[in-house]
Formats: structure tokens, C-alpha cells, sequence
């Protein structure tokens, strides 16, 4: 079952462009220029119902502008969205009824009301019977474990607490997509891990379908079995986790303490990423030059010590992003 | 309409929290009407006098119950917060739910004035007694008729007000906009009556909104009479549509042309 349908999308912004100085403030005036923004550059993909996808990229990629598309908050300049059957740009309100959105840098909670009072305001807003919600907020405080402060004003709340909270007003109509853009901004590593595992736990228990865009790394490797990477509104690369790890795993880092210099120059499948003295960092391509090879390279006797690790999965990333190729 | 009467009391909750704000807000309130009372009282050389119709008694309770109005249901922070909402995109984070964001903001509006029109009302009124006395001709009897026209008038003044901050999809900037509108109200309706104004001035106010806003509704509690409430009712009937539909319009023009950006 599809959950959201995006073809051909694209959405182009106009931007006022204006010359240095006092003078090109008032020629702005007189004669203003404009000039062509691509946010978002004729991307296609689907996403099934359940699944959990980061759609990530760099600062200006596109990704909000693909959200607020989806969730029909703006309109494309071409292309087709579905989502859950329903056309956002045609039917918001509808929409609005079935899915949920946390925009970590934006509140939708009322910050002097409690907790427990925004969530019977949203659950009013979604036309939800009174007795349905309070079942739902019932579970949902159980879930989110908001006990100790679902009667505290949402202003005297911690970060995390908020975001669990703002979590909840997102759930309190359960929706069958949540649009999640950096929900875990800002907050500490353990409120983080908590609020995956709360994820991963609704998606688990509700089936809801998760569409995350994160800076987060830990958010989108515990979280996501996909991952679409966008940069300058293109997509360049749609994938699952697994293979883009095992893609991209082939490569392991080599960090070397030596007690004498050891020259790798010339060595085909090694790349020296760090020389300090008698220290080294490696990168070793496993498909040129296994580590077992590697290693005959070096004297054991010679080596003080050593650890051999993975390219971290934001390497992998901000490679791609530079790169800015196609895989699919 | 359940959702909007939830968002109407939810709005109430959430103002009670700035009671002290409305009560510090009393003193530019009372110190204008202390200056318009002893104004009209030193024009006023002889008491039983009437001015352009109006007697002392009737012109200090046009003063304080015009700023009643203007001060109990003015309401600048929904106000530039949809201009800046549209400025900054943040309106794209109010508009994904299931309502019509017009009307949430109409209703978020009327629950932030509501309490604080009925405390500067309070104050009002009991300041008129203790200065003036009891309002002159005035019969409790035409106490619903009087709220209806009060209601119609803030709506009228809301989707105005609306309107002209629905202006930053195009503009910059709507404050300049909305200073003027506010001092139009202020100096052609609520500090003078329209009679107190030059004879060619007047039909010109009286077409205007000021008419169905503040001049109006007052002059219906300080000498009700069957053709000026029939008057004011035709004119606010105008108004509220025309002013609803200038603000469904420009929403439904400029809801195309949001911008986010970043993120």
C-alpha cells in the first residue's frame, strides 16, 4: 500500500534581488529585480504505509519545501502529490485529518496552557468525541510517560519534555503519516534516544508511517530502513540503510600508532586521510586491497596501536552531498 | 462550530494569563477620559446646555464608552502576529489543521478581547457613574439590541483590521497601514462625536466604518431611537459582508503565495 505518491514534483521561488548600497536599495524601489529560486527540481518517489524514511540533505536542499508540499501547505508550480489518496494542494483540510506534523523549530502548543489542555484543544480541533480523547490522552501519557508534568504550563517545560509533548498533540488524532522535520533539534543525547525509541515504538504499534527529515544521524540510522538524500532540489539518491552502508562499508578507517614512519604513498587502495609523526589515519578501499593486505604492508613489531572502524554514516552523507551524484 | 467554540474558550484560558497586562492597559484609559471630562466640562460653561444635540452628560459617556470599544477590543498581538506570521512563513505551521485559518483567527481574536471588553466596560461604566451619573434616556430594555450592535461592530473592526495585516502578502510591511486606520478611528470616532465635525465632513464619516464601529453602537446607549438603530443595523449588515468578504479574499490570494523559506 502506498502512503504518499510524489511525481515530477517541482516548486520554484521568486526572490527579490537587490544591488549593494543605498543606491540599489532605491533602484529596488523603482526597478525591482527578481530571480529564480529551484527549491525543489522535478523529484519522483513513493513511500509505503509503515515505513520509516529520512529524507535528508544539506541547509537549502529542498526538503521542507517538499513537506510543506505534501502536507498541502504549499503549492507546486508542477508535478503530482498523493497522499493517502488525497491531493494536498486540493484537499488540505481533509488531509489535515490524517496526518500529523512536528516541526522541531516551530511550537504548536500553547505555551501558557498545560500540556493536558493542548492536547483537548487539538483533539476539539480534530472533531474528536471528549471521551475518545481522554482514552487517547491516556495512552498517549503512558507512552510518552508525560505524567509528572501533563499539568505543568508548557512554558516551564524542558526541551525534551515539550518535544514529547508536542510529539503527542501531533499523535492525539492518530494519524496514519507523521511528518517529522528535526524533531530532535537541539535536545540532549539521552531526550534523543528517548524520542526514538518512542517513535519507533508508535510506528510499531500503530503502523503509522514515518516521513523524517533530520541533520541528526543517530535519528536516521536508528530510525530509518530508507533514506533519500536530496541537494539543490534533486534527488541523489533514493536507497535502503542497508545498502547504502553495505555500498558504502567497503571502505574502513585505519588509525596507527608506529614506533617508526611508515610510507603508504603509491599504494593503490590506501589513502593517508591523517599523518602526524608516527601517527596515522588510513582509509583502506577492502574492494583494491583487502585489511589482511594491508597489514603485511606493516611490520607487526612496529606497531604500538591500532583500530580499524567503519566510515561513520555522516561521512557517508556529506560524501554524498559533495558528490552530488545519482544512484538511482 | 464545536472546534472554534473550543478555540474561542481555550483563547479565553490562555488570555486570563494576562490579566495584569489588560489592568496596567487602565491607566492611559482613565487619563484620557480624565482629560476629556474636564475638556467638555470647561466647554460646557453651563451644564444644562446642549452642544450640537449632546449633553454634558451625553458627551462624557460618548467619550468613555467610544474608548471602551477602542481600548476593550483592540487587539495588537493577533494582529502583527499574522503580519509577521506571512513575513516570516510561520503562517505555513497555523494553516496545516483541519480549520479555516480566517476564522480561527477571527475566533482567537473575539476570545482575546472578550475578557478584556468586559473589564474595561466595567471600569467604564463605573467611572461614568461616579463622574457624570447614570446615562441620560438610556432603557435597559434595549440592553440585546445594544450587544448585537456591539458584536457586529467588533467583527466589523476584526476583519478589517485583518485585512489590512493579510496586506503583507504583497507589502513589506502593514504597520503603517494599520496606524492610520487606528488613528482615523480615534480622532473621527472616538474622541468627538460626527455632529462636532464640519457639516460637509459629516456624511463622509458617516459612511465610513467609524460609523458602524464606534459612532453608532454609542449613540444607540446614550439616546436610542428606532430609525438610528434600523440605520446602524443597515449599515453594519453592509459592512459585515463586504469586510468578510474583502478578508476571505485577499486570504484565499495570498494563501498561494506563501513563501518558506529555509529549513
Amino acid at each position: 500500500m502506498v502512503a504518499i505518491n510524489v511525481k515530477n514534483l517541482t516548486k520554484k521561488y521568486r526572490v527579490k534581488v537587490k544591488e549593494k548600497g543605498l543606491t540599489g536599495s532605491m533602484k529596488s524601489i523603482i526597478h525591482p529585480k527578481y530571480k529564480e529560486i529551484t527549491a525543489v527540481d522535478n523529484i519522483s518517489f513513493s513511500v509505503k504505509k509503515g515505513e520509516i524514511i529520512a529524507f535528508i540533505g544539506p541547509n537549502g536542499a529542498g526538503k521542507s519545501t517538499t513537506i510543506k508540499m505534501l502536507t498541502g501547505i504549499l503549492y507546486p508550480d508542477k508535478g503530482d502529490i498523493s497522499v493517502l489518496d488525497i491531493s494536498p494542494t486540493q484537499r488540505r483540510k481533509k488531509l489535515a485529518y490524517k496526518i500529523g506534523t512536528v516541526f522541531g523549530q516551530k511550537e504548536q502548543l500553547w505555551t501558557h496552557l498545560t500540556p493536558y489542555d493542548n492536547f483537548k484543544f487539538f483533539g476539539a480541533i480534530y472533531d474528536i468525541a471528549d471521551s475518545d480523547v481522554e482514552k487517547q490522552i491516556e495512552k498517549l501519557t503512558a507512552i510518552f510517560e508525560l505524567d509528572d508534568f501533563i499539568n505543568t504550563p508548557v512554558r516551564n517545560l524542558s526541551l525534551g519534555q515539550r518535544i514529547r509533548c508536542e510529539i503527542v498533540a501531533s499523535l492525539i488524532h492518530e494519524p496514519e503519516i507523521l511528518f517529522l522535520d528535526e524533531p530532535t533539534i537541539g535536545l540532549d543525547p539521552v531526550v534523543k534516544e528517548n524520542i526514538r525509541t518512542l517513535i519507533k515504538q508508535m510506528n510499531k504499534e500503530y503502523g503509522t508511517t514515518v516521513f523524517l527529515t533530520s541533520h541528526d544521524v543517530g535519528d536516521i540510522e536508528k530510525l530509518c530502513k530508507r533514506i533519500i538524500i536530496v541537494n539543490h532540489g534533486m534527488i541523489v539518491m533514493d536507497d535502503s540503510m542497508n545498502n547504502l552502508k553495505y555500498n558504502y562499508l567497503n571502505k574502513k578507517i585505519v588509525e596507527i600508532k608506529l614506533k617508526e614512519a611508515v610510507d603508504f604513498s603509491g599504494d593503490d587502495g590506501i589513502t593517508v586521510l591523517k599523518s602526524k609523526s608516527n601517527n596515522l589515519k588510513l582509509e583502506v578501499d577492502t574492494c583494491k586491497k583487502s585489511i589482511s593486505d594491508a597489514m603485511k604492508l606493516i611490520d607487526a613489531d612496529n606497531i604500538i596501536d591500532i583500530n580499524i572502524s567503519n566510515v561513520p554514516l555522516e561521512n557517508i552523507i556529506t560524501d554524498i552531498y559533495k558528490e552530488g551524484r545519482h544512484i538511482n | 462550530m464545536k472546534k472554534y467554540i473550543f478555540i474561542f474558550k481555550t483563547t479565553i484560558m490562555d488570555s486570563l494569563q494576562y490579566i495584569m497586562n489588560i489592568i496596567l492597559g487602565f491607566v492611559t484609559y482613565i487619563l484620557i477620559i480624565f482629560i476629556f471630562l474636564n475638556l467638555w466640562q470647561y466647554i460646557y460653561t453651563d451644564p444644562e446646555k446642549l452642544i450640537n444635540g449632546y449633553s454634558l452628560q451625553q458627551m462624557i459617556w460618548y467619550v468613555i464608552l467610544t474608548e471602551t470599544i477602542w481600548f476593550g477590543t483592540r487587539n495588537g498581538a493577533i494582529i502583527s502576529q499574522i503580519s509577521n506570521d506571512i513575513k516570516s512563513g510561520a503562517i505555513a505551521y497555523v494553516i496545516n489543521k483541519p480549520y479555516h485559518y480566517v476564522i480561527y483567527m477571527i475566533v482567537r481574536n473575539l476570545g482575546e478581547i472578550a475578557i478584556k471588553f468586559f473589564l474595561y466596560l466595567c471600569a467604564g461604566l463605573t467611572l461614568g457613574y461616579i463622574w457624570v451619573g447614570r446615562i441620560p434616556e438610556f432603557n435597559p430594555i434595549y440592553i440585546p439590541l445594544i450587544i448585537m450592535i456591539l458584536i457586529s461592530a467588533t467583527l466589523i473592526n476584526n476583519f478589517l483590521t485583518m485585512s489590512i495585516s493579510l496586506l503583507s502578502f504583497w507589502i513589506e510591511d502593514a504597520a503603517p497601514f494599520h496606524w492610520i486606520y487606528v488613528k482615523i478611528l480615534l480622532i473621527l470616532g472616538i474622541l468627538f462625536p460626527v455632529e462636532m465635525f464640519p457639516v460637509w465632513a459629516q456624511p463622509i464619516i458617516r459612511s465610513s466604518p467609524i460609523y458602524v464601529i464606534t459612532y453608532g453602537p454609542v449613540k444607540l446607549i446614550i439616546s436610542f431611537s428606532r430609525e438610528i438603530f434600523t440605520s446602524v443595523l443597515l449599515a453594519q449588515v453592509i459592512y459585515l459582508l463586504g469586510s468578510f468578504l474583502l478578508l476571505m479574499g485577499l486570504y484565499q490570494k495570498g494563501v498561494k503565495k506563501i513563501n518558506v523559506n529555509g529549513g
